[in-house]
């Protein structure tokens, strides 16, 4: 172990392209925490989110080849398989069946009361950014990002015009911003 | 196209957290290939976005990373190893056949010469192997260790933080002196302890040390000096309850009563 060693993201990147045990543990310590802090602000079940976690390795490893830095950051491509795996998670059969109403939520009280899919709600990561949006761009960001709906569906199931979602999602995006920063 | 307008619509932060559809994500690439600032503003956003992340980590437990490894380390090793004793054992049960007795004595004679130098080989394979794994256990250990240690560190500072459901923080940012520094300060609103991780402040002189104030109503009050170490990723500081802004400056070693040096962070709350 070399606590000491940085790499920049283009050095890590061609190490990780080496697969070797290093790049995996310097991966592993730098990455590991903020990753599990994405896929737990969207699965509640802290042994679900650690399984969802070793996806997100296994998927980093293997597509590494895939990752493209014109694109983004390594960290933010890294975040989005997180994200990604995370939400195929809740959305899979098993995960699913634990859940009684599979509805997309239509109003914000039913998704905080959604048992299982929105855990303890505001204190994790971006959600917790999310918590200080307007309750009606507050629903689109938590459908949106935290439960991978597209924007049609979202349009769809809270019948609320396509241009609007996008318009509000835009612009509690923009919101976010001034938030994290 | 107004650049700015087009920066300010959402589009960057639509783009980086995944939500942008293809049409969207092409003309996001276009635009930030012909326009720096659009660029800028991505990878301003994807930083602020990997500062966040790591503020709002959750650490995995120590089993995890085995775990993980074994995944994508898959044990393959001990496929040579059990391949011999599966090929003397076939040439054995062949003497099974109905064969006379003058060739059944030769057969025993070939098969035990077979089976001497397959144990030869065998014991020569294991020697090796066990040196090897040997060696490779005591690398572990080594490495286990010094893990350990490390983790005992982060586990320390990070219950520091995460145990504490009334922990508010303050990012200062740097200025014009040092605009990559950045610090984070955290403070306990029932005990009224204060933290600092100073993560990234440049290593100043060796007469000279960091000191971190408290502004209240425009006075900056003295919370302390510290020094940058590595190991320690998070500094106690002396409290400081309703503070409106915090800030770092470089002062002469042992610190000043009012702040003189140059200001390197500030945040407001």
């Amino acid at each position: 172990m070399n606590p000491g060693i940085t790499y920049s993201e283009p050095e890590l990147v061609a190490l990780l392209r080496q697969r070797t045990d290093q790049s995996f543990s310097y991966l592993y310590e730098n990455y590991s925490a903020a990753l599990l802090g994405v896929v737990g602000a969207i699965v509640s079940d802290q042994e679900t989110a650690r399984d969802v976690l070793q996806e997100v390795f296994v998927n980093i490893w293997r597509r590494i080849e895939s990752y493209d830095p014109a694109k983004g950051r390594l960290f933010t491509w890294m975040l989005n398989i997180a994200r990604n795996a995370a939400i195929d998670k809740i959305r899979s059969r098993g995960y699913q069946d634990s859940l009684k109403n599979k509805a997309i939520p239509d109003n914000n009280d039913s998704i905080n009361g959604e048992l299982g899919v929105m855990p303890r709600v505001d204190d994790v990561g971006l959600r917790k950014v999310l918590s200080t949006l307007k309750e009606d761009h507050r629903v689109l960001i938590e459908l949106s990002y935290f439960q991978g709906y597209t924007q049609d569906e979202i349009s769809r199931q809270l019948d609320i015009p396509l241009g609007t979602v996008k318009t509000r999602i835009r612009s509690a995006l923009t919101h976010l911003r001034t938030l994290i920063k | 196209m107004n650049v700015q307008a087009y920066i300010l619509s959402g589009i960057v932060e639509s783009y980086v957290l995944g939500l942008a559809s293809a049409e969207e994500q092409a003309e996001f690439e276009h635009m930030a290939s012909r326009h720096p600032e659009v660029l800028q503003a991505r990878l301003a956003f994807e930083i602020a976005l990997e500062q966040q992340s790591k503020t709002h980590a959750i650490l995995p437990p120590e089993s995890l990373r085995e775990e993980i490894r074994l995944r994508l380390f898959p044990a393959g090793q001990s496929g040579a190893i059990t391949t011999q004793p599966a090929t003397i054992k076939d040439l054995g049960d062949s003497h099974s056949a109905p064969v006379r007795r003058m060739n059944f004595w030769k057969y025993v004679a070939a098969a035990s010469v077979v089976l001497l130098i397959g144990s030869v080989i065998w014991n020569i394979t294991m020697i090796t192997t066990t040196r090897d794994l040997g060696n490779e256990i005591k690398n572990r250990d080594l490495r286990i260790t010094a893990i350990k240690q490390e983790l005992d560190t982060t586990i320390k500072n990070l219950a520091l933080v995460t145990n504490r459901p009334d922990l508010r923080m303050a990012v200062m940012k740097g200025l014009e002196i040092a605009p990559t520094a950045f610090a984070t300060v955290y403070w306990d609103t029932t005990s009224h302890d204060v933290y600092l991780a100073a993560q990234n402040l440049p290593v100043p002189a060796s007469d000279k040390q960091y000191q971190l104030w408290a502004i209240f109503k425009g006075k900056p009050v003295d919370l302390g000096v510290f020094d940058l170490k590595q190991d320690k990723l998070l500094i106690r500081a002396k409290n400081a309850q309703g503070a409106e802004a915090f800030a770092i400056t470089l002062e002469k070693k042992g610190g000043s009563s009012q702040p003189k040096g140059a200001m390197y962070v500030m945040g407001k709350l």
